[in-house]
């Protein structure tokens, strides 16, 4: 739907008119297929899928016109490739190749439900027509993601006719800097890349910093284990960002912006890549942004893969060309960022929740959430619950909410233990406390944090030693080793954890670990080190059950830690099929027709090869 | 000037001193491996913490790199800033547990060893803290040595861990370094001068007069460039060896006092 061409725009009335044409265009039957190409769907085959969905659409053409459209993330992965049809927003998951031409003679062209392809209620057996029946979405508020799933990333006249750029062009016509700054400041953003320090303060003090020129950057080197907001966002919808940092770049009093992203995402990389370019042709970036007296370009840089990089002063150090090391903050980078120069630097997030909080206000953002935490929340709901996805909510949500409503609960009937929030560096929070607000002081307080949004759902078999362990390494290895308490510290608490989940734990190794985590928090360098303990402070204090009998009885409850626990066969459920002993790869096995199997335990390696084939569930871990 | 109280004592220090300036003109000791005068501080090793008093709260800075901005209140002899110091203390001894000058530092912190293993591996007792590097950085403006590999994996290396190319062999970080881990070899068979462990060799002046090694071909080379002054003189004794330089001095003195007699 290109309609512009090389059209620059030279005031705010050419956007209007743009909008005005394009929605003209639309005519009211035509349809669309909308095929999320989330991450999530895209590893499902959802590529494909758009394709046949466009060889179909070209061949049926002529009479009615018929869009296949690749969109971004819709959330709700667990059940993709997910593929909307328009009008009637009627929502297909589980959707394969072979389905495409059932949904395009039944749905497009006749206007009929394919019955099969709709969300089920596992509990009431009701089918969904629209998300908004499906319980994933329904207590869901978007606003990062509100262009998510709707328009195609690729094109800036999906987005302007959307509304894209009205934020933009109300602050150029009618807005001070200062009521900018202000606006912000009544929506009582904070900044979602985890900090959650104050939008509007760290715009201001740097608006009021000395030197020039002026740096913005959008951070965007993502990198928790299992978080993808904002990869979603920066594939999804890239104008909001892209329209967030020129409105941010207009109070702050920047020409120049910066987005920083990791190389492994590549489609963020090209999304945003087209998204500058196409915002440039139009004249919405460079030089007299929509006729205005508003300079400001952004460039993009790419990341090399080192976590450590999405601390602010190691991001500025590599754009800076220097090994991503973070320094002391003694000297905030508002005042001397990136080249020594005062430097505003904002989550993908917080940027792309810019524009809406300008086009409705900041009060109607503020009456969102809780008293010190406004808006919304991006998440990335992964582990053991039914629905994993990436999942939008109010703040002031419970976390019990989370889980059960948009996540369906855990996986398999097991029973919850903890939810993981914040990321690596966050910590893991029990089930007497699923009753917490989502806000960054509550979650502060129980010990974990808001993060940049990773949430993970863990269930009984899950050993919270173990977990500790886990995150433990993976800081250990992203630390970039510059200083003393995060380099050897982290390396010393490993040390004591892989000795801990191996059955060599000593008596002493608990205290040791707090002496530890108190170290790090109060002497490391950056924010990776001075959180780097979180996972196993938390789990110490809602948890030490599973540590003492780690160290007292060389045991592990979950059973999950090799070697602190054993197989056996229930003679009674062995059903002496013989699977377990075919595949016992150390022949420990005996047993005959008939008679119930035994494991020889000298000669048992504990791969747990029988316990994973067994039939009839009668190997158990004892 | 504002004023800092360090455990009660006022100093009154230029705007954006350090801490560390400070401690040191109130006579007040912290313990420092990181830092050095000549280059600006990285507060990597952590070892100078120290506590801010902020009113409601204390925070932790370290000395060597806080700017003093307007008058404040630190304390280096709270107990919470000397278990911060003696923890960090705790973590070197155990990376680099033979290092003899770690060793006198950690006693004169009240350390008595380690209660961690060593569970890191450090090249001849380095403690990372950096200085070499941004010596060769910051001063001698040749980079010729850097970090190489992230968290316990970080090394002191020259680039590809090959010797350098651009090590001149003057020694600076062999200087700077406050556990003894960069040597300067000299290999006289040889007329080398080698920078230890990272294999980089420059070849050396021999004394014009007695033939003694003097310093790298490089470095005389590097002077000569920056110092910006063509004189044969100054050339000259740039290849003689200390001794033969103080006696040509010397020869020269007694030349110019033996004319003045006449």
């Amino acid at each position: 739907m290109t309609v512009v061409g090389n059209l620059r725009l030279n005031g705010v009335e050419d956007l209007e008119r743009m909008r005005e044409e394009l929605l003209a265009c639309r005519s009211p039957s035509s349809k669309c297929v909308r095929v999320c190409m989330g991450p999530g769907c895209a590893a499902k085959g959802a590529a494909r899928l758009y394709e046949v969905f466009c060889e179909a659409a070209e061949q049926a053409g002529g009479e009615v016109e018929i869009q296949a459209k690749s969109v971004g993330c819709h959330g709700l992965c667990e059940c993709g490739p997910i593929v909307i049809i328009e009008p009637g927003e009627i929502f297909y998951q589980r959707v394969e190749e072979p389905d495409v031409p059932e949904i395009f003679r039944e749905t497009v062209l006749g206007g009929r439900v394919v019955e099969r392809l709709l969300y089920e209620n596992p509990d009431t057996g009701e089918k969904a027509l629209t998300a908004e029946e499906i319980p994933f979405y329904k207590v869901q508020k978007r606003i990062a993601l509100a262009h998510n799933g709707v328009i195609d990333p690729a094109s800036i006249e999906d987005y302007v006719a959307e509304g894209g750029y009205t934020a933009l062009a109300k602050v150029l016509t009618s807005m001070a800097p200062e009521e900018v700054l202000g606006e912000v400041e009544r929506a009582g953003l904070r900044g979602r890349g985890g900090g959650g320090f104050a939008t509007a303060r760290k715009w201001r003090s740097c608006r009021q910093a000395k030197g020039s020129p002026k740096y913005v950057i959008c951070n965007g080197d993502e990198g928790d284990p299992g978080a993808f907001m904002d990869r979603a966002i920066m594939e999804g919808d890239p104008h909001a960002i892209i329209e967030g940092m020129i409105i941010g770049a207009y109070a702050i009093g920047s020409r120049q912006g910066y987005i920083y992203v990791r190389n492994e995402y590549p489609l963020s990389v090209e999304r945003l890549r087209g998204a500058i370019e196409q915002a440039r042709e139009l004249g919405l970036l460079g030089r007299h942004i929509l006729g205005s007296s508003l300079s400001f370009d952004i460039r993009i840089n790419r990341g090399g893969g080192a976590f450590v990089c999405g601390e602010s002063t190691a991001l500025m150090a590599s754009l800076e060309g220097r090994p991503g090391e973070p320094r002391a903050k003694y000297i905030h980078t508002v005042e001397s960022g990136l080249n020594g120069k005062p430097t505003n630097l904002n989550n993908v997030e917080t940027w792309a929740n810019v524009p809406a909080i300008i086009n409705r206000g900041g009060e109607w953002f503020a009456s969102i959430g809780t008293e010190k935490s406004k808006g919304t929340k991006v998440f990335c709901l992964v582990g053991k619950v039914k629905y994993t996805g990436l999942v939008e909510v109010p703040m002031g949500i419970t976390l019990r909410r989370i889980v059960e409503e948009i996540g369906g609960g855990v996986r398999d009937d097991k029973r919850f233990k903890a939810i993981q929030t914040g990321g690596p560096s966050g910590g893991c929070i029990p089930s007497q406390y699923l009753d917490t607000l989502v806000d960054f002081d509550e979650l502060t307080k129980l010990g974990s944090m808001m993060g940049s949004g990773g949430m993970i759902v863990m269930d009984e078999d899950t050993c919270m030693v173990h977990v500790a362990k886990y995150f433990t390494n993976f800081l250990q290895k992203e630390s970039c080793g510059k200083c003393t308490p995060c380099r050897e510290g982290l390396a010393q608490m490993l040390h004591i954890l892989q000795r801990i989940t191996k059955g060599e734990g000593e008596e002493g190794d608990v205290e040791v670990l707090e002496g530890l985590a108190e170290l790090l928090e109060g002497t490391a360098l950056c924010a990776l080190g001075k959180t780097a303990a979180n996972p196993v402070i938390s789990t110490i204090r809602y948890f030490r059950d599973e540590y003492d009998a780690h160290i007292q009885e060389r045991r592990c409850p979950a059973k999950e830690c090799r070697g602190l626990f054993r197989y056996e066969i229930d003679p009674e459920a062995c059903k002496a099929c013989g699977i377990c002993l075919k595949n016992c790869p150390s022949d420990a096995i005996t047993g005959q027709k008939k008679v119930p199997h035994v494991i020889n335990q000298e000669k048992c390696t504990l791969c747990g090869a029988c316990w994973e084939k067994c039939p009839f569930t009668a190997v158990l871990k004892v | 000037m504002p004023t800092v109280t360090i455990d009660g004592r006022k100093v009154r220090v230029k705007k954006d001193a350090t801490v560390l300036d400070a401690a040191r003109k109130a006579g007040i000791w912290v313990p420092t491996l990181c830092y050095h005068p000549a280059v600006v501080g990285d507060a990597s090793c952590r070892l100078c913490m120290v506590e801010l008093d902020r009113g409601e709260w204390k925070q932790m800075i370290t000395a060597c790199n806080y700017p003093v901005r307007r008058d404040i209140v630190v304390y280096v002899s709270s107990e919470a800033a000397r278990k911060a110091r003696q923890g960090v203390m705790e973590l070197l001894l155990a990376r680099a547990p033979d290092s003899e000058e770690l060793k006198e530092l950690a006693e004169r912190m009240g350390v008595k060893g380690t209660r961690y293993p060593k569970v890191t591996e450090s090249q001849r007792n380095c403690i990372l803290c950096g200085l070499c590097v941004r010596v060769c950085e910051d001063m001698i403006g040749k980079s010729a040595i850097g970090f190489a590999g992230r968290g316990v994996d970080r090394t002191v290396a020259a680039p590809f861990r090959q010797p350098s190319e651009d090590c001149i062999g003057c020694g600076a970080c062999a200087v700077v370094c406050p556990v003894g881990t960069i040597k300067v070899r000299l290999h006289e068979d040889e007329q080398q001068v080698e920078i230890s462990p990272f294999k980089s060799r420059v070849k050396l002046v021999a004394c014009e007069r007695c033939g003694a090694p003097v310093v790298s071909e490089l470095v005389v080379a590097e002077a000569l460039e920056r110092v910006e002054l063509d004189s044969e003189q100054l050339r000259e004794r740039m290849r003689l060896c200390p001794k033969c330089r103080k006696s040509k001095t010397v020869a020269g003195l007694a030349d110019v006092a033996g004319r003045n007699r006449k």
